[in-house]
């Protein structure tokens, strides 16, 4: 539209559109200026968008609309790379017994779409069809019902593991704000621990935003395979849900055979404790269990990589810790280990913004030896006190957690 | 001229492998078993009762020099319907005392059931052949533990005689007509509402084979035995274009009850595996034993539905 057309529009409309383009201060300005506005943002709206965002229009309680277009930036941002690592001129190799094409486009450097690569390729979360948002959803439901790729032996489901890794992107980009910084010493290849500090009262936010930070912001986007308490195997509806989404049980075995298949491991060795930290303990890094996490990493001979995490600690705040209705969630699921339960005041988790900083790696010392249950600890504590300082760090430099 | 003895040999896997092992004229086949066979064969079958000394003695008369030894578990306790605590592992001890006694017995090929590692939300999500078993287990499992560590014990007080346990994954084809398999071949099938679980299955034709296999090397060990990777049970109804009707615990174990009424039978240990799932690490399978199963876990489905091979929608 040109000026003059813009013109001839009634203010009402302009608006309308004003509103569309994300024009600050639209509703004080005058219909002239709404004019030059609005045909100054000409070329920008001609610009394809990679991904439409079904929420933009939607008022988040708590989030101002900086920060939505900000959040939006990134999000084009991310999606406008994550494009560029399929090659949509060309499609998948892959052929059905009777010469069906599989259609999705082949991921840069390999004649195959994510799909029907070798498997190895799952620890990479290329987008399948180069875009994530709902408008490649309808492609992901063709390829989940037609079923003509393999899951990861852990049940990781790369069609499932998109879909759920879009919308929690919408807590991550708009609710959240995930703020990442020294993603770059996450290994572009190869096993790393990711020992972050545990506190989330009521749901895992934080095992999610872990996985999404190093999707999201690092150079390659590695999956990050979280592992959890048995609760996660027992939960109706969560258990297949978290498998397919790349997580994993807790259990000494998990984690070795992900670290010998070279992925991202991330463990919040606090466990239930720091789970049910209440508020006015948030961010008090607690022991960081009996320090397995320093033993399966020796053992594999990959780097550890301290992860400080703030906002977990506050989305839920705790205000109380019930032992009763641990015996009660104890009557459901009988063989769940529980002896207490966080108490939260809010049922909707805060809009709090969330940072989250990976520190240098402490790389193995002997590799390929086992540590004694003394070093173990020790290396442990070392960790847990690295995590603790860039806590106190970023805390004392945040003015407000909103 | 080697002589194979096959206990079981009247079920569809004991049957199948006596076929298969006959295209060999270096074996002469004997089967037995307590039951008529399922599947006929040429060679010698003899109806023996197995959990009496009649089996030791039999042993004893025949002299193998191969034993495949598929009864290991009473397929009453499968069920879990035998009331007889002795009953259960008695064919096993049996034989097993028999094979003591005889020198000529140089390979033993035992069939378990990763079923030995029981299904629970705590077991490990890839099972290797020593993961600890969790959770409380079922009669079944309890049969299968007591038998192996039997087994082992007398296995390691002969190290001449190479004992190889094979822990099938639940085998699934279109005629082996077990209770999972008929279960899964039904129109619409009744799953755990909120579950799904990670399966691991073998093909039929497969776990014969690897039988096969085992007899030839004669590998000494303990062996989970599948093709690598897991499936999911929602994948596998849809691959066979099943309706997969998820059902509360309670409405879902009257389901399996009133299945009886159809002659399927699902035994705990199946309703805790359609619940938790079971996925086991096959790389000793692959690397030690050296057997690589024909069928994919994908391959397994489509086969047994009969979406032969790979087909779009």
């Amino acid at each position: 539209m040109t000026a003059q057309d813009l013109s001839s529009l009634t203010k009402k409309q302009l608006i309308v559109l004003a509103r569309e383009r994300n024009i600050a201060g639209r509703s004080t300005m005058s219909k002239a200026q709404l004019v030059e506005a609005l045909s100054s943002t000409e070329q920008d709206v001609n610009r394809p968008d990679p991904a439409p965002d079904a929420f933009a229009g939607i008022n988040i309680p708590g989030i101002s609309p900086s920060d939505r277009a900000q959040a939006r930036e990134k999000r084009d941002a991310l999606y406008s790379r994550l494009s560029s690592f399929v090659d949509t001129e060309v499609h998948c190799a892959w052929r059905s017994s009777d010469g069906h094409p599989c259609g999705l486009p082949v991921t840069v450097g390999s004649p195959t779409c994510g799909l029907h690569g070798d498997g190895t390729t799952f620890d990479c979360a290329i987008p399948l069809t180069g875009q994530l948002g709902f408008s490649a959803w309808p492609r992901l439901l063709r390829q989940l019902s037609l079923a003509t790729y393999d899951t990861d032996i852990f049940g990781l489901d790369p069609v499932i593991a998109e879909m759920v890794w879009h919308v929690v992107n919408m807590l991550y980009f708009d609710y959240f704000r995930v703020d990442v910084e020294g993603i770059e010493n996450i290994p572009m290849e190869g096993g790393a621990v990711l020992v972050a500090n545990h506190g989330a009262a009521a749901l895992p936010y934080d095992g999610a935003m872990l996985g999404l930070s190093v999707m999201n912001e690092a150079e390659i986007p590695r999956r990050v395979r979280v592992i959890g308490t048995e609760i996660f195997n027992m939960l109706p509806g969560v258990s297949h849900l978290y498998r397919k989404a790349g997580g994993a049980y807790a259990a000494r075995e998990d984690a070795r055979e992900l670290l010998a298949r070279g992925h991202l491991l991330g463990v919040f060795p606090e466990g239930e404790r720091g789970f049910m930290k209440p508020v006015w303990d948030a961010y008090k890094v607690g022991r960081l269990g009996r320090g397995g996490f320093a033993d399966l990493a020796q053992e594999a001979s990959v780097p550890i990589i301290p992860v400080a995490i703030v906002g977990s600690e506050e989305v839920h705040p705790t205000v109380m810790v019930s032992k009763r209705l641990a015996m009660l969630v104890k009557l459901v699921f009988p063989e769940q280990r529980l002896d207490a339960v966080a108490i939260a005041l809010n049922p909707v988790p805060l809009p709090i913004r969330w940072r989250i900083r990976f520190l240098p790696p402490v790389e193995p010392t002997a590799p390929g030896h086992e540590l004694d249950s003394l070093d173990q600890l020790e290396l442990a504590e070392n960790v847990r006190v690295t995590i603790q300082t860039a806590l106190d760090d970023i805390l004392s430099t945040r003015r407000t957690a909103f | 001229m080697q002589r194979v003895l096959i206990t079981g040999a009247a079920g569809w896997t004991g049957g199948h492998l006596a076929r298969r092992l006959e295209e060999d004229v270096d074996l002469e086949i004997l089967g037995v078993d307590d039951r008529e066979p399922k599947v006929q064969f040429d060679s010698h079958f003899e109806q023996l009762p197995l959990d009496r000394l009649t089996l030791a003695q039999y042993v004893l008369d025949v002299e193998p020099n191969i034993v495949f030894h598929l009864h290991s578990v009473h397929p009453r306790s499968v069920q879990g319907q035998s009331k007889d605590a002795e009953e259960r592992i008695v064919g096993s001890l049996a034989l097993f005392g028999a094979l003591e006694r005889l020198k000529t017995v140089q390979k033993v090929i035992v069939k378990s059931d990763t079923a030995f590692y029981g299904a629970s939300a705590r077991n490990p999500s890839v099972l290797s052949e020593s993961a600890r078993p969790h959770g409380s287990p079922s009669r079944y499992e309890r049969n299968l533990r007591e038998m192996e560590q039997f087994i082992g014990d007398t296995a390691g007080r002969y190290p001449n005689m190479s004992v190889t346990v094979l822990r099938f994954a639940p085998i699934f084809g279109p005629s082996v007509g077990n209770p999972i398999s008929m279960f899964l071949q039904m129109r619409a099938v009744p799953t755990m509402l909120g579950f799904d679980p990670r399966m691991q299955f073998i093909h039929e034709t497969d776990a014969v084979s690897a039988l096969v296999h085992a007899g030839n090397v004669g590998v000494p060990g303990t062996f989970n035995v599948a093709p690598e990777g897991q499936i999911f049970l929602s994948r596998v109804l849809r691959l066979g274009r099943r309706v997969a009707q998820p059902l509360p615990s309670k409405l879902f174990d009257k389901a399996l009850t009133m299945l009886q009424r159809a002659n399927i039978v699902i035994p705990d240990d199946l309703r805790g595996l359609l619940k938790f799932g079971r996925v086991t690490n096959t790389s000793a399978m692959a690397n030690t034993f050296g057997f690589t199963p024909a069928f994919s876990q994908r391959g397994i489905a489509l086969d047994v539905y009969g979406r032969n091979p790979e087909t779009m929608a």
